[in-house]
Parts: C-alpha cells; sequence; structure tokens
C-alpha cells in the first residue's frame, strides 16, 4: 500500500507572550492510503495542534511533514490552499458550513474555489448530497436542517473534490449519541468505499470504529496501536 | 474569478439588507448631490447666459469712466472726449466695428397727469433699438427725423407706460420730464416689448428720447455717456474690443486705461460664468466630501462585516479558498454597495435636478462629465475604503479565524 502522507518529528512551539508552549515535541507517523485512523488524547495533548497542521491550516515549527510526496514545510500560502482544497476534506465538530446560503452552495465551495465550471459544480454537489441521503434538503439552508443533517452536509462537503484524507475532528461532539451512530456508520461506510480517513476524538467508543488508534500525551506519541 | 467574487459578494449583501441600504446611503447621497448641484449650476448659469446673449452678443459699450474723488463725476476734460465725433472715430478705425451709437443718459422725473415716476432717460439715435436687437411692441421708435430735428417725442419701456398711463393707450398722449428743475413735454410715440431685468438693470422701466433733444436741450453737453459699438459679428467682437481700446488709447493719450471702460457681452457673459462656476465647485466640493465621508462608512461596515464573518473567512480558506479569493470577494462587496449606490445616486440627483429645474425655470443639463466623475469616484471610494477591511479579510490565519467564536 502506498504512503498517503509522513511525519517526522514535528514539533510545534507557540509563543503566548513571553511564555513558550510546547504543543507537539517530535512526533513520526506515516498514514498508508485507505487507512483509518483515529488520533485520541485529553485535551492538551496536542492532538487539535496536529490536526490543524495535517489540514495545512498551520505550520509545524519543526520535523518534515510530507503529504502527496510534498513537504508541506515549504508550500506557501497559495499552494497550503491548493492542498486543503484538493488533498483534504474537513469534517469539523461545529460542522462549519455557511449560515446564510443552501446545503448545495455550501457543498458547491470547494468546487467554486477548484475552478470547476458552474454547471458541472451543480451537479456533482447533487450528487454529493444525495449520496449521503439529503437529496431533498438541496435548497435549505443549514439554520432549517437538524444536527445529523449538518453533519450529513459537511461530509458531502468534505467528499466533493475526492480529498486524499478525510479529517474529522470530533464529527460526534455536537451530536446526540443516536445521530452521531448515524455519522460514524456514514464515515465507516467512506472508510470501506477506499477513502483514507484521520478521525480526531477524546471518546474511546468513537476512535474504536478505527483500525489504527494514535494514542497522544503531552505532545508526544504515548502508543500507536493496531486494533480489530 | 472575478465573476465568483461579485456573486458571493452580491450573496452576502442581499443576505443583509438593511445594513447594506444604511452603508449605501452616504454614497447614494454623495453622488445625488453632486449631480444635483452641478445640473442646477450649469443649468442656471446657461438660463442666464442666454438672456445675456439675447441683448446682443456683437456689442461692446464704451463708456467714460469717472475719475476718483470726483462724486461719481468723471474728470470733465476727458469725459468732454466723448463726443459724437469720436463715434464716427471708432467706425472710421476700428475695421470691425459696423456701428457705434452714441447714448446720454437724463436722470429725470416723468410725469403724467397726476403720476410722477423717477425713471432712467436715454438720449439715443434710431438705430439703438435695431442694434440692441430690441423691438418696439406699439407705435414706432425714434426716427431718423426725431432726432435731426429734436422732436420732444419719447418712447416708453413696457413697465414704464403701464406705470404712467396703467391701461389707457400712452401712444399720442403728453409726458412731462422734469430735469435740472425744468420742465420738458414730450409726446409718447412707441411703447417698447417687454425685456425683463439685464445686468444693466431692469430695461422696462426705461425711456428714450432723440439724443439731440438730450443733449442741446436738456443737458447742453457736447458730450454722451457711452457709446456702444456694434461688431461685425459675434465672432469679431473679440477683435472690436482690441480694436477700440488701442483705438482708445491712442485717441485719450491714456494707456492705463483711467478714462474709459469697455465692457463687451463676452466679459459680462465671462463674469457670470465664473461666478456661478466657482458656486458650482464649491458645492460640488461639500458633495464630494460627503461622498468622502459615504466612503468611510462603507469601510467602517465591511470592517464590522471582516471580524463578523471571521469565521465564514476561517471556513472559506479550510476549504481551499485562497488569499485573493477572499480579498476579491470582500473587495467586490465594498464595490457592489458604492457601484450600486452610485447608481441609485445617480437617478435620485436626477430627479432632484429635475424637480429644481421645473421651479427655477432652467434648462435640464445633467453635464455627463458630473455622471461620469461621481460615478467614478464613487467607485473609486469603493475600492479604496474596501483594500483595508479586503486586506485585513485575506491576511487571516485560517486556524484562528475558525477558532474565532
Amino acid at each position: 500500500m502506498s504512503k498517503v502522507m509522513q511525519i517526522e518529528k514535528m514539533s510545534k512551539t507557540y509563543h503566548l507572550g513571553k511564555v513558550k508552549v510546547e504543543a507537539l515535541r517530535g512526533v513520526s507517523f506515516e498514514i498508508n492510503e485507505g487507512e483509518f485512523v483515529s488520533i485520541m488524547g485529553p485535551s492538551g495533548s496536542g492532538k487539535s495542534t496536529l490536526m490543524h497542521i495535517i489540514g495545512c491550516l498551520d505550520y509545524a515549527t519543526g520535523g518534515k511533514y510530507f503529504l502527496a510526496d510534498q513537504d508541506v514545510n515549504n508550500l506557501n500560502d497559495n499552494q497550503l490552499a491548493l492542498f486543503r482544497n484538493k488533498k483534504i476534506g474537513f469534517v469539523f465538530q461545529q460542522f462549519n458550513l455557511l449560515p446564510r446560503v443552501t446545503n448545495l452552495r455550501n457543498v458547491e465551495l470547494p468546487l467554486v474555489y477548484a475552478g470547476i465550471p458552474v454547471r458541472d459544480r451543480k451537479k456533482i454537489a447533487i450528487k454529493a448530497l444525495q449520496d449521503v441521503g439529503l437529496g431533498d434538503r438541496i435548497g435549505h439552508r443549514p439554520n432549517e436542517i437538524s444536527g445529523g443533517q449538518k453533519q450529513r452536509v459537511a461530509i458531502a462537503r468534505a467528499l466533493v473534490n475526492h480529498p486524499s484524507i478525510i479529517l474529522a475532528d470530533e464529527p460526534t461532539g455536537n451530536l446526540d449519541s443516536k445521530t452521531g451512530l448515524d455519522i460514524m456508520n456514514i464515515i465507516k461506510k467512506l472508510h470501506e468505499e477506499g477513502n483514507t480517513i484521520i478521525l480526531v476524538t477524546h471518546e474511546p467508543e468513537v476512535a474504536r470504529y478505527a483500525k489504527r488508534i494514535i494514542h497522544l500525551k503531552d505532545g508526544l506519541i504515548d502508543k500507536d496501536e493496531v486494533v480489530a | 474569478m472575478i465573476l465568483q467574487g461579485l456573486k458571493i459578494a452580491l450573496e452576502s449583501l442581499w443576505a443583509n439588507k438593511m445594513r447594506t441600504f444604511l452603508s449605501m446611503l452616504g454614497i447614494v447621497i454623495g453622488v445625488g448631490a453632486v449631480i444635483a448641484i452641478v445640473s442646477v449650476g450649469t443649468g442656471s448659469t446657461r438660463q442666464v447666459t442666454t438672456r445675456i446673449a439675447d441683448l446682443g452678443s456683437n456689442m461692446i459699450t464704451v463708456y467714460s469712466r469717472s475719475s476718483r474723488g470726483q462724486a461719481g463725476r468723471a474728470s470733465t476734460s476727458s469725459q468732454e472726449e466723448f463726443t459724437l465725433e469720436l463715434g464716427d472715430y471708432m467706425e472710421e478705425f476700428c475695421p470691425s466695428v459696423r456701428k457705434v451709437i452714441p447714448t446720454k443718459q437724463i436722470a429725470g422725473t416723468l410725469i403724467s397727469d397726476d403720476v410722477n415716476v423717477s425713471a432712467t432717460t436715454i438720449g439715443t439715435i434710431s438705430d439703438y433699438a435695431q442694434v440692441n436687437n430690441y423691438e418696439v411692441a406699439r407705435g414706432v421708435f425714434l426716427g431718423q427725423d426725431d432726432v435731426t430735428d429734436r422732436r420732444q417725442v419719447i418712447v416708453l419701456g413696457a413697465q414704464l407706460a403701464t406705470d404712467l398711463f396703467e391701461n389707457r393707450n400712452p401712444i399720442g398722449q403728453k409726458v412731462k420730464m422734469n430735469y435740472n428743475g425744468r420742465i420738458y413735454a414730450f409726446q409718447v410715440i412707441g411703447i417698447m416689448e417687454e425685456k425683463g431685468g439685464s445686468m444693466a438693470g431692469n430695461l422696462d422701466e426705461q425711456a428714450y428720447i432723440p439724443l439731440s433733444v438730450a443733449m442741446d436741450r436738456l443737458t447742453n453737453h457736447n458730450y454722451v455717456d457711452s457709446l456702444i459699438a456694434q461688431a461685425y459679428s459675434s465672432e469679431k467682437a473679440s477683435n472690436a474690443v482690441k480694436e477700440l481700446e488701442y483705438f482708445m488709447i491712442t485717441f485719450l493719450d491714456d494707456p492705463d486705461k483711467e478714462n474709459f471702460r469697455i465692457i463687451s457681452q463676452d466679459e459680462i457673459l465671462d463674469t457670470v460664468s465664473s461666478v456661478t462656476a466657482t458656486m458650482s465647485l464649491m458645492l460640488g466640493g461639500i458633495a464630494a466630501i460627503s461622498l468622502l465621508v459615504g466612503g468611510i462608512g462603507i469601510m467602517n461596515i465591511m470592517l464590522v462585516s471582516v471580524t463578523e464573518r471571521t469565521r465564514e473567512i476561517g471556513i472559506r480558506k479550510a476549504l481551499g479558498a485562497k488569499n485573493r479569493n477572499i480579498l476579491f470577494q470582500f473587495l467586490m462587496e465594498s464595490l457592489s454597495l458604492s457601484s450600486v449606490g452610485g447608481m441609485i445616486g445617480i437617478s435620485f440627483g436626477w430627479g432632484i435636478a429635475y424637480s429644481l429645474s421645473k421651479v427655477g425655470d432652467w434648462p435640464l443639463v445633467i453635464p455627463t462629465i458630473s455622471v461620469v466623475l461621481a460615478f467614478g469616484f464613487a467607485l473609486f471610494i469603493g475600492i479604496f475604503f474596501g483594500l483595508y477591511p479586503a486586506m485585513k479579510a485575506a491576511k487571516l490565519n485560517p486556524v484562528d479565524a475558525l477558532r474565532y467564536e
């Protein structure tokens, strides 16, 4: 199996005034295509920082990060934007949908920034919404649908550009347990269809959906275990 | 990308209709004010200038000028140079001058039955009316015989005729004139058409008598007050002015032009135009300041908008928006604000200009340049005041923007 990403001795240090905060202190691992990996850890363990760096939203201050054989640390703002657009599909805890535009428009957005022509992207976006079971909610706005439906819109949005990695940050954190179960089943199905998934969570029950769990503690990998 | 940015911008402006309207208002008022003010300025100027041009744009008046310190009296020596012969010389030595009409002003009281009216009476020759493009409404103007025979006849301005005779027909009636304590009797032979006010006062309140009567009988002067020179055409008027000036300087040996003054219609037009242009410029400047204030209003709203939509910016960046996509989105927003505001402002200004032109009875003139300038300035303001907030938005760090509550 081919490598999707690789992290080598990654560190991240924040300077909050005169205080130095070491969020990551040398983390190394690699993820192969089609893997389903959970990153677990208590708050303050550095998992959010790690997720932001994997998602090309932030720079590491040390170490190397290869995504699709590119050294991400060497990319400029525009190239990072391109990577976020093409390589990463985000699913956030707070859904992060644009509230004032329709679900269709929300799902279209990555295609807009990818420069896909209007007619094609409408077709692709509608298909993606149908795939998550929201074919009848295309014209609704996010505030007109339930939390579970919002997260499904977000998943549809994450998928439209066929990213290398789907990065899910506490995707069930704002949902009740039954809806959370639905969402996790969708993510599981995506994995079965061959997508590479990185799931960031602090809930062991959620983390157990993955085949591999990376435990973070105090900015270091505590345990990297294969489960099930 | 431009079209895309525009679409996103319009979406978000539409989503905040009230705010959009309010932030546009400054630009609407600014552009509207510029257009209305410039239109009113040009329209009223045109009204005044057409009136002046009606008086004959090829007319040049040469006055004898009072010397200082003599209580309004011209110094006798130079005043006495303004003889009828001077007029003949002008015709002879100034090739652009066709005709010279001498006039002598008499300030006397006109009396009919019981009504006394103090009026300006002008002693002149029969060509005066034709040269001034001025016609009688009833009767006749002074004839050549009236002048050569020193007949005591008078032609009345329209208003003056009404003042003296009310509704009676004045033609053939007697009018007495009290001048310097002596009474002279005149017979009314004509009434002038209504002409309205002019720079020289109300023509309708003047009267005309033969020049010879004014000079020989009333004043016993052998000089006049002014010589009205008619150029061959309005195009030749400026040449005529130069020739007359040269002639007068040479004739009076007066290089400093102290004893005469030459006024052409062009000069009056220039004065009027420059006065109204200054006014328009000043008011237009005030309007431009309000445009500027409108721009600051837009910047204010855009800054609020950027802060309020920090999270949206974060989301867009996470989904692959480049910095320039965000920059464009916000720039397009402020540009749409100012351009739509500008367009509303144009129609608003047009409406005001139209109603004012109806009220003031001048032609509705909206110079293209004012529309182009006002709209262009509005666009410029949209870009200028939108740039800073847009750059601020574009430079946001995606992680911080996403975390923003």
